[in-house]
């Protein structure tokens, strides 16, 4: 009998280990890009694999940086967010903030202050959704793993590394691990369809690392443009 | 209605100004020193201007507020009438200005 008692102590003690590895984890907290110990960070300007786009979708893409290229013009240089999956994989290098609740997640970007909100629970419908340039995103949990699906994406030519048509869908699964060193790394592995624009599948993987102890600064991009367009009011420079 | 249309009117080529590029900057040069005095120091988002009295006054643009906060520059730093040093990646045409990668502040800090 004793023996039996510790079998099945042991079995629970099993359970429950198993249970608590796949129990939900909390992303909450301050997250940067992530960096191996002892590697270098990674060179702007390296150059990229080129994307399997289509046709009509390349040309489209081409007369955006065509339009752009030499002048260095991004959405970011005019105060606007980057967008889904920009966004996500990046944010031109600045922090992000993930605030977990139960029905909902927010990825608060610093860049732009742009935020991401990521639904859980109930869906919203669909005659109340519209375009957006970082789209709806609806999550579930899957143990420990976080699914989120985007849709409802604006074109946008725009992405840095990705463009993609209105008719994207993006589908990311979160994972976090604890590395030995004690740094929590979180790591996002996309897929994203989009048979408007690409001949197959792109798929990207991008990890952040917790940062402790960092917040994220307010970042509001348009004031100087306000300021400047005061001055000239003053100095009756334009009416209207 | 016609009031709404006014103002986006105005607005449109305020919000122009909003552009921001490094395109214009030789950013492989990572060791050209320009020393001078502060005219104006605008620590801004998505880039931060600074226009230095050299031997005339020269407009430089620069970092993010964030990042420049995040390598070690604090509210009153840098002040109009220091004499700083940027270290300032030039432009391409080899005309005025630059993309101040560093600075020195007139105490010796450097970020």
């Amino acid at each position: 009998m004793p023996r039996l008692s510790l079998k099945l102590g042991a079995t629970l003690l099993g359970l429950t280990i198993a249970s608590a590895a796949l129990a939900k984890p909390d992303f909450t907290g301050v997250w940067g890009n992530y960096r191996a110990p002892g590697t270098a960070a990674p060179q702007r300007g390296a150059a990229q694999a080129p994307l399997p786009l289509k046709p009509e979708a390349k040309a489209k893409v081409d007369a955006y940086h065509a339009l752009v290229d030499s002048r260095g013009d991004t959405p970011g240089g005019f105060c606007l967010g980057t967008g889904m999956p920009g966004s996500m994989l990046g944010s031109g290098g600045y922090p992000m903030e993930i605030v977990q609740h139960e029905s909902v997640i927010l990825v608060v970007f610093e860049a732009h202050a742009e935020i991401r909100r990521i639904y859980l629970g109930e869906r919203a419908n669909e005659e109340d959704l519209f375009p957006d340039r970082n789209g709806y995103s609806f999550g579930r949990w899957e143990g420990d793993k976080l699914i989120v699906e985007t849709t409802h994406l604006k074109e946008a030519v725009d992405q840095g590394r990705y463009p993609h048509s209105a008719n994207a869908k993006v589908v990311e699964e979160y994972s976090m691990v604890v590395n030995d060193d004690g740094t929590k790394v979180l790591t996002s592995k996309m897929t994203m369809t989009d048979p408007d624009f690409y001949t197959q599948p792109i798929t990207a993987e991008k990890k952040w690392q917790l940062q402790p102890g960092v917040r994220l600064l307010p970042y509001e991009c348009n004031e100087p443009t306000w300021e400047e367009h005061l001055d000239r009011l003053r100095q009756g420079g334009e009416t209207g | 209605m016609r009031n709404v249309l006014a103002i986006a009117f105005v607005l449109a080529p305020a919000a122009a100004l909003a552009h921001h590029s490094a395109i214009r900057f030789d950013l492989t040069i990572r060791d050209h020193m320009v020393t001078g005095i502060v005219k104006e120091f605008a620590p801004a988002n998505p880039h931060t201007k600074i226009v230095l009295t050299v031997t005339r006054d020269v407009e430089y643009e620069g970092h993010s507020r964030n990042n420049y906060y995040r390598g070690g520059w604090r509210e009153g730093m840098v002040k109009v009438g220091d004499k700083i040093t940027l270290n300032a990646a030039p432009t391409r045409d080899g005309s005025d200005g630059g993309y101040a990668l560093g600075i020195i502040a007139a105490d010796g800090t450097r970020f």
